[in-house]
């Protein structure tokens, strides 16, 4: 696997992140259960007569892509790589309850074409032109972290420029539900890793980037590593995983200007890294991001987005901030994300 | 980067049997498990057939030996044919090698949510179905069963997934990542999509009759079907046996509609050259050809043209199976990678069943009956929704 160089960058999310400023001096905090993504006008990034049949993760994602590829100043990639956990779920709701509502009878195509997983990744391909490579991720909190290891993976085998992306949408109905089944909360005003009981704030959103093999002047920070972990058993697997990741960039945790956890808020998910997070606290400035932007499949394609913001702009903003440790420059930033304590992941971002 | 990729194990439950025996049996006979409706519950029941694994949710509980009552359809198809794999390939996840379960669906929970979602809605009942309706789901349980992962992801690329998967598997074994891998793919029957293809009108209610004039749609069906792909390493280093060499793989896109593929065929094209070029192999020396083939008016004329623009007048012998399983989605490309190993193992080519009458726009004419030849290669095809358009080259080992 070869690094990832961010040449672009475009999100959308429950923060004001659509435009290219500094989003952390006006963070949004809404006291709710559900954080939404703010939207876009998206005339800006999508033809009207496309825009009108979209549903929101398309938007999302498309938008988000285009952004990135505005950025890096790219008409063409040679690859496509999306992660989503839900998929066009809006599109799938619709097709789903007309089904069941009319039983079976007087439906209509266009919501099931666009219910496919694979939706975002192709219509892009469709817009670009892009008869390359198309890959679409869908594997719960592995879902971005794939699609970024995929394009890493490319770098060695040839491919200069690649497209990666997370997106999550969520309906009103699916929140509900999700509400009912007394998965979700309002953390208030404790923080996320202090917390001690179980639910989270649900969240959404679309992050893309365009990233490249070799640095380019657009360049903005590299992505050095990316790692997955499947239902580690213990806090001490996750710490022998981190420093065996960090080893293999040759890179030790007092190299680290910050480690970025992904706690949701919810006790028992978080219990793990609230167990190996007074070490960390030791060594290292450490920060949490999920009071940003929610808890979601692709909430690390957000940090990742956050992460690049930080290294661009050299510093760690207060609201991040768990601990307070003083450090000179913010030259590696470290990932550590858990999904509903089952999928963990390692992801590595420098300055470049 | 050189490492070569063996297949060691296969594992597939589908409409024409519950393990690989029994589906190289019904291939042999000719014996189609497309029929009349009996598992899934849709008002269509009585209009339309469908290749269903001939067992219900109760049976293949019973099957996997697992009783949980979150496991859904999906999830019993998917741990009973990876487990048929491994075990078929004699491993032990847990001996040390590094193993990835890389799986693919599309439909994943969808055929238990639709059961519920009205009461989850309106009565706030059976909420814990939220929970196994994605995608990654099916894949951790198989996981699960079998032990021990060190790296696990799904894809889904529609009708193409599981070549997807195939291909990831390769790659990272090349990459030195992983030493092995359990590749492949899962799709059970479900009203969602049933319904999906029947508002497209892609929906044949006769046998479904791939390549034919008088084609008009495909027939569904439902199916789990994994690989054991291994590095020459590790096989060489645990003392395997290959079954068949991967030696070419693409992925391209059409990037002409979300659906419809392009009449010219332009994606799949690029998808056959490029695994081609890959191969090594020449187009004179690909032995069979198993088509994508689903029996709809766009996918076969589409296919078929890509076929001539590679092959031009000396286009291989050919067919398709989808008549024997209906078309499994997600699963078709790792059902046909099992069906294309079987080729190479038995010298055979399988019967493009319900084919009568050449369609106009080209002289393409499948093999109709069983044909021993000695296969060295095989090229099979798998497109799907989005232009995601796939093509794997396997090789005697």
């Amino acid at each position: 696997m070869n690094k990832a160089y961010i040449n672009g960058t475009g999100c959308i999310s429950p923060q004001h992140t659509a435009d290219d400023a500094w989003f952390f001096d006006r963070i949004v905090a809404p006291d709710t259960d559900f954080m939404q993504a703010i939207e876009p006008s998206y005339k800006e990034y999508i033809s009207p007569n496309l825009l009108r049949r979209m549903g929101r993760a398309i938007k999302m994602g498309v938008a988000s892509a285009n952004m990135a590829l505005q950025q890096a100043q790219l008409t063409a990639v040679d690859a496509i790589a999306t992660g989503t956990g839900l998929g066009c779920f809006e599109d799938s709701e619709r097709f789903l309850m007309a089904m069941l509502n009319n039983e079976e009878q007087f439906l209509t195509p266009t919501s099931f074409i666009q219910s496919t997983h694979n939706t975002v990744g192709s219509q892009i391909a469709l817009i670009l032109k892009c008869h390359d490579y198309n890959f679409t991720y869908v594997h719960r909190g592995f879902s971005f972290e794939s699609a970024l290891m995929d394009a890493m993976m490319w770098f060695s085998e040839g491919k200069e420029t690649i497209l990666i992306g997370g997106i999550e949408e969520h309906t009103p109905c699916y929140v509900e539900l999700n509400r009912n089944a007394g998965k979700l909360k309002n953390p208030g005003n404790i923080p996320l890793w202090k917390q001690h009981t179980t639910g989270y704030q649900i969240g959404e959103g679309g992050a893309f980037f365009a990233v490249s093999q070799h640095k380019t002047i657009h360049s903005r920070s590299v992505i050095e590593g990316v790692n997955t972990l499947y239902k580690p058993e213990t806090p001490g697997d996750i710490m022998k995983k981190m420093h065996a990741f960090l080893e293999r960039h040759a890179l030790a945790l007092q190299d680290i200007s910050l480690v970025l956890m992904g706690f949701s808020g919810h006790s028992l998910h978080d219990k793990k890294l609230q167990e190996i997070l007074p070490d960390l606290c030791e060594t290292n400035q450490v920060g949490h991001y999920k009071h940003l932007c929610g808890e979601y499949h692709t909430a690390s394609a957000f940090a990742t987005f956050a992460a690049n913001r930080m290294i661009e702009k050299q510093e760690i903003p207060e609201i991040v901030k768990i601990n307070h440790k003083p450090g000179e420059g913010v030259k590696h930033i470290l990932i550590i994300n858990q999904y509903l304590d089952i999928n963990y992941s390692f992801i590595l971002v420098g300055q470049c | 980067m050189s490492q070569r990729i063996y297949i060691s194990g296969l594992g597939i439950i589908s409409a024409i049997g519950n393990n690989v025996e029994e589906t190289f049996h019904s291939l042999s006979q000719a014996r189609s498990g497309i029929g009349k409706i009996n598992h899934l519950t849709t008002r269509y029941r009585d209009e339309f057939l469908a290749g269903e694994v001939k067992l219900s949710n109760a049976e293949l509980a019973d099957l996997v030996n697992d009783h949980n009552p979150q496991l859904n359809r999906n999830s019993y198809l998917a741990m009973k044919a990876a487990k048929e794999a491994l075990v078929n390939a004699g491993i032990d996840p847990k001996d040390g090698m590094r193993t990835g379960v890389i799986s693919s669906t599309t439909v994943a929970g969808m055929g238990k949510t639709e059961l519920y979602y009205k009461d989850m809605v309106e009565k706030g009942t059976h909420l814990e179905v939220l929970d196994t309706h994605d995608c990654g789901d099916s894949t951790e349980r198989i996981a699960d069963y079998l032990g021990h992962v060190d790296y696990i992801t799904t894809i889904s690329t529609a009708c193409s997934s599981a070549a997807n998967a195939i291909m990831l598997g390769c790659r990272m074994i090349k990459q030195g990542l992983l030493d092995r891998a359990v590749v492949g793919g899962v799709d059970a029957l479900s009203k969602f999509t049933f319904n999906g293809f029947n508002t497209l009108m892609i929906l044949d209610r006769e046998w479904c009759r791939p390549f034919d004039d008088t084609r008009t749609g495909l027939n569904l069906g439902e199916a789990a079907a994994f690989l054991v792909i291994e590095g020459e390493e590790a096989l060489r280093k645990r003392g395997g046996k290959a079954l068949a060499e991967i030696v070419g793989y693409a992925n391209t896109n059409d990037a002409y509609h979300q659906t419809a593929s392009s009449p010219e065929g332009f994606g799949a094209t690029l998808a056959i050259k490029q695994a081609l070029a890959m191969s090594g192999l020449q187009p004179s020396q690909i032995d069979y050809i198993n088509m994508h083939g689903t029996g709809t008016p766009n996918n076969d004329l589409s296919e078929g043209t890509a076929t001539i623009a590679v092959f031009g007048d000396k286009v291989p012998r050919f067919s398709s199976t989808k008549a024997f399983t209906g078309h499994t989605l997600a699963a078709a490309a790792s059902v046909e990678a099992v069906f294309s190993v079987l080729s190479l193992q038995h010298n055979l080519i399988f019967p493009n069943l319900n084919f009568k009458t050449p369609m106009k726009e080209f002289n393409l004419v499948p093999e109709t009956t069983l044909v021993q030849t000695p296969i060295n290669t095989v090229l099979s095809n798998s497109f799907g929704f989005g232009g995601n358009c796939s093509s794997l080259i396997f090789k005697k080992a």
